[in-house]
């Protein structure tokens, strides 16, 4: 009896063993309701900002006098309403959900770029080299960077390509620490060791060995990112300092709408649960590959 | 299969624990992790309690004390004096723990609150379970540390843990444990974390208080070597269930139970146990 | 102690010099002077404008007079706003952004720890799922797209409350804009209370205290807060900075005469003096806050020595 329960444990344990990392994640990451509900929220709100303009009869800066501030109807075609230049807004916000999820997108590769680059050189090499760099992060980290993307924005013009380095630039220092602190834990692991010991140059260990592990935190970490960058975007445009017109993006339509909300709040409330529905969507994906990387109780 | 400690005078008797199974809601399902435990411990007696890891030792006792992580709950009874701790509910329990039963834990580094003085961390326990003023309880404190062996007690008294080392801050738990006079001590793998010429020490400790002070002391281990010099009588555990029982002299020189011969088997000969 | 706070604030003079310089340097090699709208004047006004604001001198000069002006608390004088010096301004919309900033922070962090800490406490009972949500919803809903749908909601729907105006700092006036402010923040801190609370009580020290027998409400006083509070504390700071932020958009809709707009309307305009002085008060501010965490973190957790 004691004996056959002693088979069983070495079958479980074989059968643990065929599951990888990933696998396992994977699997907690599908279980997670929330997490796979806005997984398709996100999808779709992706697919029909891209594709969706294509199928509607308005183009997104085609005014229409005769037809100001219509609210949301099935009838002559403008489901959401139109804003005081006649403009279709459902169409509008297509095109802003457009241009706000790819500054999402971009700026945060950008600032993971630079944060992991940064990160995994100060955690991998240490030494002075490591409280120099960090010393920059620390004094980096006390300036009230949303202000000083405000004034780059200024200084440099309210140029769209521009906003998304500027964005990236100050958004990275998080980065780098998380990915220096796994790195500086990564790099006493034998495995590590053992590379150095094959004599594998530190370029190699850092490309094939550190980077490789950093995967989970990165990864959790981009899905939390992209909707703060978002915010971020959003946060410029209603002060005017980010997309202008004719191009838009959620945030110039919130701001839009903020200012006219008292004669049509369509303008307001449709663009900001659009955003709203994205941002709590990032969040839950974030939560779930969190939770699902890295499973602690909760 | 129990039977061997059944027999003994029923009015000495301290904690029993009937039919105990105690089970954790994990994401792969209900997991059971003590099978049906029945044992039984005396007044000043000291039961050793012998497994390898995850053999459910740690849980049971912890499942008595109510312990438990959140996603864990037991069945059985525990019947400590009269009184049964399982179906009891949280505050009638609470007067219990503390009080009459003394828990040590394996890890004495991470077991004391780090922004707590020492001396808060002990009086603590009296001022609420005996109803001393801050004044007498730090006298008892003082007591205590003497029993436990802690040399200038009075600087113990307004340091911190991290300024301890950790044979002292395993001490210092046993001293905690002490400050109500419990009649019952259970240690849960007291020296694992500890150097050997501490373990030693420690254990001293254990053989003191139960010689000295005539408290039960119910003394958890993976060590066999730990658990026969200060126990009377040993339970191995594996899988959950206990798979021998008896007292310590017999189960070492005849061992029913091929677990039992494996690991006892682990212990070198030089050492005579 | 005074010497670890000497040597911070040592620490924090480069930092200063380099967002000092920063500024300096990005507002004036920007192109677009702060005049430039103005050409149409005669040469010799536009020198004497440039004189008195030293504008001809060479850069270098330039910085030199301004960091020696700076350092007698002196911001010098407004390019836009040409009756008042910077000083002058940061005064007159410091009261406003102080009550906003300071009852917010203080609003957050009570709030926030407290809600967390119950949820941690109550985990994965109604309650808590329900301040999780609605710190979900504080989250995802940022401060630009709160603050309109209050004031739309309880200033115009239901008419309760002021849409706008500081009104002498009046509590009804200050209502929406402090909520709108500190919504984020409470969420945010909410759930870093929430698990820095539960990973504290599944520690092995709360164990031990759980085997005292103490009562749970004096182990969570006694042993849990202190412990769970020290997240929140190093938080302290980037709150700090996100509501400096937020309050720039929530003076912006509510109206309120407060430094954030005045920085609005200076980068806007150029104003090089306006928006130097302001980044290099919160940068200062943001400076003792970060001491004061780390005071704050020696005194809760006696293994930090300062």
């Amino acid at each position: 009896m004691r004996l056959l329960k002693k088979t069983d444990n070495l079958e479980m344990s074989y059968s643990l063993k065929g599951r990888s990392l990933w696998v396992d994640a994977r699997r907690r990451l599908f279980q997670n309701k929330a997490a796979v509900i806005s997984l398709f929220i996100l999808i779709f709100i992706s697919i029909i900002s891209v594709f969706g303009p294509f199928f509607i009869q308005y183009g997104f800066s085609d005014t229409d006098w005769s037809s100001i501030y219509q609210p949301p109807s099935l009838e002559n075609g403008h489901y959401l309403g139109t804003d005081g230049n006649g403009r279709d807004l459902l169409v509008r916000i297509l095109h802003g959900g457009r241009l706000s999820l790819s500054i999402g997108v971009i700026a945060t590769f950008v600032s993971v770029f630079i944060g992991v680059i940064y990160g995994t050189i100060a955690g991998f090499f240490g030494g002075k080299l490591d409280t120099f760099m960090m010393r920059v992060v620390e004094i980096l980290y006390a300036m009230p960077y949303l202000i000083f993307v405000i004034i780059l924005m200024v200084v440099f013009g309210r140029n769209i390509y521009f906003l998304f380095i500027a964005i990236g630039a100050v958004e990275w220092l998080t980065m780098a620490r998380i990915v220096r602190g796994q790195t500086i834990s990564l790099k006493e692991k034998e495995f590590i060791e053992t590379s150095r010991a094959l004599g594998q140059s530190n370029t190699l260990i850092i490309i094939k060995h550190i980077i490789p592990n950093l995967a989970g935190p990165i990864i959790v970490y981009i899905t939390l990112m992209v909707p703060s960058v978002i915010i971020l975007e959003s946060f410029l445009s209603f002060l005017g300092l980010g997309v202008q017109e004719p191009l838009t993006s959620w945030g110039v339509l919130i701001s839009e709408g903020s200012r006219e909300m008292e004669t049509a709040w369509w303008l307001l409330i449709f663009p900001g649960s659009f955003m709203v529905i994205t941002l709590a969507s990032l969040n839950f994906i974030g939560d779930g590959l969190r939770d699902a990387i890295d499973p602690k109780e909760y | 299969m129990q039977s061997t400690q059944k027999n003994i005078k029923n009015n000495d008797l301290l904690l029993e624990v009937n039919n105990l199974n105690v089970f954790f809601n994990t994401t792969d399902g209900l997991i059971k992790a003590v099978n049906n435990i029945n044992l039984s411990i005396n007044k000043g007696e000291c039961l050793g309690v012998v497994g390898e890891s995850g053999s459910g030792k740690t849980q049971t006792f912890f499942s008595i004390t109510g312990l438990l992580s959140n996603n864990g709950y037991c069945k059985g009874s525990a019947i400590f004096k009269g009184f049964d701790l399982i179906s009891s509910s949280k505050k009638e329990r609470m007067k219990y723990l503390g009080k009459s039963i003394g828990f040590i834990f394996q890890d004495p580094m991470t077991s004391l609150t780090p922004h707590m003085k020492i001396g808060d961390q002990l009086s603590e326990i009296s001022i609420f379970h005996d109803n001393l003023t801050k004044k007498e309880s730090l006298k008892r404190a003082l007591e205590v540390l003497d029993i436990v062996k802690l040399p200038k007690s009075r600087n113990l008294i307004t340091s911190y843990p991290h300024e301890l080392s950790g044979g002292m801050k395993q001490r210092i738990m046993i001293a905690i444990s002490l400050m109500c006079s419990p009649e019952l001590i259970i240690a849960d793998e007291p020296t694992t974390a500890l150097d050997v010429t501490t373990q030693s020490e420690i254990l001293n400790i254990f053989n003191d208080l139960k010689n000295q002070l005539g408290i039960s002391i119910i003394l958890i281990s993976h060590n066999i070597g730990v658990i026969a010099e200060t126990s009377d009588n040993i339970i191995v555990m594996k899988d959950g269930s206990i798979v021998e029982n008896g007292s310590t002299y017999n189960v070492l020189t005849n061992p029913q139970d091929k677990y039992t011969k494996l690991l006892l088997s682990c212990i070198p000969p030089w050492l005579d146990v | 102690m005074i010497k670890f706070i000497t040597k911070r604030l040592l620490i924090a003079i480069p930092t200063l010099l380099i967002i000092i310089a920063f500024g300096f340097i990005m507002m004036r090699v920007a192109p677009g002077g702060p005049f430039t709208n103005e050409r149409a004047l005669p040469p010799e006004i536009e020198r004497n404008i440039q004189e008195a604001y030293n504008l001809n001198k060479p850069l270098y000069e330039q910085f030199f007079i301004y960091i020696k002006n700076l350092s007698v608390g002196d911001f010098g004088p407004s390019f836009k706003y040409k009756d008042f010096t910077v000083n002058e301004l940061i005064i007159s919309g410091l009261p406003v952004s102080a009550t906003l900033g300071l009852s917010s922070i203080i609003i957050s962090l009570f709030l926030g720890s407290f809600l967390g800490i119950i949820a941690a406490v109550k985990r994965n009972t109604y309650f808590d799922y329900s301040v999780m949500s609605v710190s979900l919803v504080g989250i995802c809903v940022p401060s630009f797209v709160m603050a309109p749908i209050l004031s739309l909601f309880f200033g115009l729907y239901l008419g309760i409350l002021p849409t706008s105006g500081w009104n002498g700092g009046s509590i009804l006036n200050l209502i929406l804009p402090i909520t709108a402010l500190s919504l984020p923040q409470i969420a945010v801190i909410s759930r870093m209370m929430r698990a820095s609370t539960i990973e504290v009580l599944n520690s092995n020290f709360i164990r031990t205290a759980r085997s005292k027998g103490l009562k749970s409400s004096y182990i969570i006083r006694k042993h849990v807060i202190r412990a769970s509070i020290l997240p929140i504390i190093e938080y302290l700071a980037p709150a700090s900075a996100g509501l400096m932020t937020g309050s720039i958009i929530v003076e912006q809709i509510f109206g309120l005469p407060g430094i954030g707009r005045y920085f609005v309307v200076g980068a806007l305009q150029r104003d090089y003096t306006l928006v130097s002085g302001v980044m290099i008060l919160y940068a200062s501010l943001l400076i003792i806050l970060i001491l004061i965490t780390d005071i704050l973190r020696a005194y809760l957790d006696p293994r930090v020595k300062i």
